[in-house]
């Protein structure tokens, strides 16, 4: 198992076509702390040999290796040619099959769909390739379409090396056949957070095409644009690319509750059924960075935040679980009943939040420390809230209100799989979908069967 | 459960009856008029599913509960949806947690004995004989030996014990409290269902609250009602019933329902209502029928549903086994008790979320206090009781000025506990404590909480008090009859479905007399 920083996501790089491994050389460089893996994908770098060329081979090469040596979350980085794996490769994380995926960066990435290229140079390519290995001057050829200024000397060796040695087998199976498959419709829309990156000086796989072919996969991308830079950036702006690669990690870590890779296992395992894996997976998409409230004002939406962050504490990778009400009050899921002193649930929530940004004074209560906070709660609870002028709740009501709230909160914070494995819980895996259901075979205290997890909290001790 | 072979009716036959409702009350006498030979069409508002459909995620399976908004009051509003309701073909009896204790022939008889609460009027080994035949047709697994009742015999040998159950039997034998293996209306053996299909071994999967999915636990759809169908009853799912017509002597001639959004009529001779303790009185209450005496909603009762909580050294997992493994009956008339009636007690196990509702509600718990417990999960075992409650005047059911999808009023309920409720409720919170205390139990919570929908539309022996007579038939209207929660007199301690299913052979019977 690799391991850099505590917690710390492993990075993943699939570099592009006709160059290697090392291509991430100087990026990685400047990403000290975290630890990365870059891969040789069939056919390139030190991979030469290997003939799994298939863009699905080559999906599962890459995941083969991630299984065999990552055991926490990761985070994957693709260019090009292996940004089309890379989004192969997120979709089966989301789909249960490849745990601990926590963000997708794509520089310069080639689509799900078939890559846009001019057809003669296609052809030109291809035409490289169907002799044999590339000639130097191809090679040189190749590396300078692709790059907005000249590169330092060694870098532009390495680079020109690396596309000599690659497998002309593999060079045509990405041109003639990888390329040009589609898998749009198999990707769908993924919900994982993205970085697309796109260079503004490249051509076909540039900003206009990464907003049109990539970024409808990922409901919850970013696009960003390096200056002065065409296609092969981690070479030409290794800089530039590290530093968007440590401010993705970055957001993907703290958007993400995640779920640790032993539950995620236990999920996709056997003892799950198809319905119930579904459920939870969908659960576990990510919230999105700019939710924008449907019931709620944005206003609201803060204090509700605020509100929740002392009624269930999160401390890490926290689920948004103000904006997951608002979309359940949006949804209009009720639990079948409410107090009848309580307006339906939508009004109450607008007005309990209204009435406790009142009681809390000018700043509203998102403006109160932790402890004034905590203090009117409190008296919310007994009932005792301030009598506010224009308040739309009494203190009966808001007593009533604030009741619903903590069962609301503590409710969505549990359906999430990450919190059940931090607490334990591993009644979702207690019968698949075989004619007899696995249940368990041990009920007495102090004895857990072989398979099942601890609560996370205690795996740390 | 499987309805593409079944029997069809048109709306325009003559069926001899049609049943509203395909829970407790309504499957089992559907089973029996269909195998006596009449025509009979059951309309379910909820969906049909199979076993193998349900999940025990705790969120996902909140569609087997009854979530049409129903509006709660009083000094102890009742919470509904997973609470105490549910709908689909199976009605409650999909989420219920199959624990069966018998109703105790005292609880019976409390205004005769004690001159509080009310009498039922009927004779408990009359009910005894119809619960015993309804344990052996859906398979009761229960101890060799009952301690309150010697010559009780189950069908099936008792499901395995779980943490919670160990643990209440270790604090119970420590003060003298007698305790087994609880009555479970699961099977522990695979079991050949008469007229329907295999149903598993109980594999102590511990989500009997989120539906079974090996039909281990008896519910309607692996039971009474496939024998329903297999005898040529209609079941039609998705229909909501929503009116009844009657001819000009007011005698019921179709019932009228919506089924998306459309509305049928489906011509009857009678009528079997067995909506469940709060849609049977507000659709009476809606269309004005059957209160001649003024008491349908009425005399609302749930159970004092107290439950004590706490932490062990060991690790518990109490989501694992049957959920509620361990009975004790002797708090059933407790010595020297300032309250009348009594309470069965039972060990818990229950899913985190459930749990955490009830926490975060009646525990009055938040804020690390609330997450630090959960965290605690794996170490948390409960017990709980099921305590009398009986008839009170303010607690009701009334229809509010809001309307549900259908243009129905909902209902309104009114609960609060009174002297006797708070009393069992006191005695039972003291006992349970000092049980826990003795097992082990660290940072011991109280959850305040009380269940089941039970009562306002009480059968009595005459219709100037009651509004179906001792076998379920309206006073009013002789071809309504009621069959569900709501017809119960009093509460009795036992839990209330096994009573429900042995009321409904006794009405069915009773029908067929007059055939
Ligand atoms: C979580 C939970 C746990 C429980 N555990 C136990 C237990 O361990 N032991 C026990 O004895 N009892 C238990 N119960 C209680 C038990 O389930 C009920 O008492 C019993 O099922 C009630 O039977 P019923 O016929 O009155 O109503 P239900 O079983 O609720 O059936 C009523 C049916 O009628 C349908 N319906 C209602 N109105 C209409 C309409 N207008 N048109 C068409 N259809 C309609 C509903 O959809 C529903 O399917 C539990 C209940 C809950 C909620
Ligand atoms: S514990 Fe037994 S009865 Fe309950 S759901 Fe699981 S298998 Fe069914």
């Amino acid at each position: 198992m690799v391991g850099g920083m505590k917690d710390a996501p492993v990075i993943v790089l699939l570099h592009a076509l006709g160059a290697s491994a090392r291509s991430f050389d100087a990026v990685v460089d400047r990403l000290a702390g975290y630890a990365c893996i870059a891969i040789d994908l069939p056919g390139f770098g030190n991979a030469v040999g290997d003939t799994d060329f298939t863009v699905e081979e080559m999906a599962d090469h890459v995941a083969a290796i991630i299984r065999a040596r990552i055991d926490g979350p990761w985070v994957i980085v693709g260019h090009s040619m292996g940004g089309k794996i890379a989004t192969i490769l997120a979709a089966r994380s989301e789909h249960g099959a490849l745990p601990g995926l926590a963000g997708v960066v794509l520089i310069a990435a080639s689509p799900p769909s078939p890559e846009p290229i001019d057809d003669d140079r296609r052809a030109m390519m291809i035409g490289w390739a169907a002799k044999g290995p590339l000639t130097e001057d191809e090679a040189t050829n190749f590396v300078s379409e692709n790059i907005a200024a000249p590169l330092p000397d060694a870098v532009m060796a390495a680079a020109v090396v690396d596309v000599r040695r690659s497998d002309s087998a593999a060079w045509l199976a990405w041109l003639e056949r990888g390329s040009r498959e589609d898998w749009s419709g198999r990707i769908g829309v993924l919900h994982l957070p993205a970085l697309i990156v796109a260079g503004s000086a490249d051509g076909d796989l540039g900003e206009a095409n990464q907003r049109r072919l990539n970024a409808p996969h990922y409901a919850n991308a970013d696009v960003a644009v390096i200056d002065g830079a065409a296609h092969l950036m981690p070479l030409e702006q290794p800089a530039a690319v590290a530093d968007l690669i440590r401010q993705h990690v970055a957001i993907a870590v703290a958007t993400r509750p995640t779920i640790p890779p032993h539950f995620a296992r236990l999920i996709a395992s056997d003892r799950v059924s198809a319905r119930t894996r579904a459920i939870l997976i969908d659960r576990a998409r990510p919230d999105a960075v700019d939710y924008v409230p449907h019931v709620l004002s944005s206003g609201q939406l803060a204090t509700l935040r605020a509100l929740m962050a002392r009624v269930i504490p999160q401390e890490e990778g926290a689920i948004d679980l103000a904006a997951r009400i608002d979309a359940r009050l949006h949804a209009g899921e009720g639990d079948g009943w409410r107090f009848a002193d309580l307006p339906a649930d939508a009004d109450a929530y607008r007005a309990g939040l209204d009435t406790l940004d009142r009681a809390a004074g000018a700043g509203g209560f998102a403006g109160l420390d932790d402890e004034r906070r905590d203090a009117l709660l409190m008296r919310i609870e007994d009932g005792d809230c301030l009598v506010v002028t224009d308040a739309t709740l009494s203190p009966a009501q808001m007593a009533l209100w604030f009741e619903d709230v903590r069962a609301d909160g503590v409710r969505i914070w549990l359906a999430h799989p990450a919190t059940m494995a931090r607490i334990g819980y591993d009644g979702i895996a207690s019968g698949g979908d075989g004619w007899r259901k696995q249940g368990f075979a041990k009920t007495r205290a102090d004895d857990p069967e072989r398979w099942e997890p601890r609560a996370t909290k205690e795996r740390l001790r | 459960m499987k309805l593409d072979q079944m029997r069809r009716y048109a709306a325009t036959d003559m069926v001899d009856a049609v049943v509203i409702g395909t829970g407790a009350g309504g499957a089992p006498l559907l089973a029996r008029l269909a195998q006596a030979g009449l025509k009979v069409v059951a309309l379910e508002a909820g969906p049909n599913r199979e076993p193998g459909d349900h999940t025990p995620d705790e969120t996902a399976a909140g569609e087997l509960y009854w979530m049409d908004e129903r509006l709660s009051d009083g000094a102890m509003p009742q919470a509904f949806g997973g609470n105490n309701s549910g709908t689909g073909v199976g009605g409650s009896t999909l989420h219920w947690g199959a624990f069966c204790p018998r109703p105790d022939a005292r609880d019976l008889r409390l205004r005769s004995l004690t001159g509080e609460g009310v009498d039922w009027p009927i004779r408990h080994d009359e009910l005894i004989a119809y619960i015993e035949e309804v344990e052996r047709f859906i398979g009761v697994s229960g101890p060799a030996d009952y301690p309150w009742d010697t010559a009780r015999r189950y069908p099936l040998p008792p499901v395995a014990r779980n943490a919670s159950a160990d643990a209440m039997a270790a604090g119970c034998a420590a003060l003298g409290i007698v305790t087994t293996d609880a009555p479970a209306a699961v099977v522990s053996r695979d079991w050949q269902q008469e007229g329907g299909d295999l149903r598993q071994a109980c594999v102590n999967c511990g989500t009997c609250h989120q539906g079974c999915r090996n039909a281990a636990k008896t519910s309607m759809d692996t039971t009474y009602l496939p024998l329903a169908v297999a005898h040529g009853a209609e079941i039609r799912p998705g229909c909501m019933a929503t009116g009844i017509e009657r001819d000009a002597r007011g005698r019921v001639t179709a019932v009228v329902y919506v089924r998306d959004g459309i509305e049928h009529r489906q011509r009857c001779g009678a009528v079997f209502l067995c909506g469940g303790g709060v849609e049977t009185p507000r659709l009476l209450l809606h269309l004005g029928l059957a209160n001649s005496s003024g008491q349908v909603g009425r005399n609302f009762m749930a159970h004092v549903a107290t439950q004590v909580w706490g932490r062990f050294d060991a690790e518990m997992r109490c989501n694992r086994g049957y959920p509620s493994s361990l009975i004790s009956e002797d708090m059933l008339r407790a010595e020297g008790a300032g309250f009348i009636g009594g309470y069965l007690m039972q060990s818990l196990g229950v899913l985190p979320m459930t749990l955490a509702t009830t926490m975060a509600r009646g525990g009055r718990r938040w804020g690390r206090g609330l997450t630090a417990l959960m965290d605690d999960y794996l170490h948390l075992a409960g017990i709980g009781i099921n305590g009398e409650c009986l008839p009170h005047d303010d607690n009701c059911l009334t229809l509010a000025n809001e309307t549900d999808a259908f243009g129905l009023p909902k209902a309104r309920v009114t609960f609060g506990y009174n002297a006797n409720e708070r009393a069992i409720d006191a005695h039972a919170t003291d006992t349970m404590i000092a049980i826990w205390r003795a097992a082990g139990a660290h940072d011991i919570m109280v959850l305040p909480r009380a269940a089941h929908t039970i009562g306002t539309c009480r059968m009595g022996e005459s219709g100037d008090a009651a509004v179906v007579d001792p076998w379920g038939r309206s006073f009013d209207i002789d071809n309504l009859w009621i069959c569900d929660n709501s017809i119960f007199p009093s509460s009795l301690a036992a839990n209330p479905a096994l009573t429900i299913m042995a009321l409904s052979l006794r009405t069915a019977d009773r029908f067929l007399k007059g055939q």
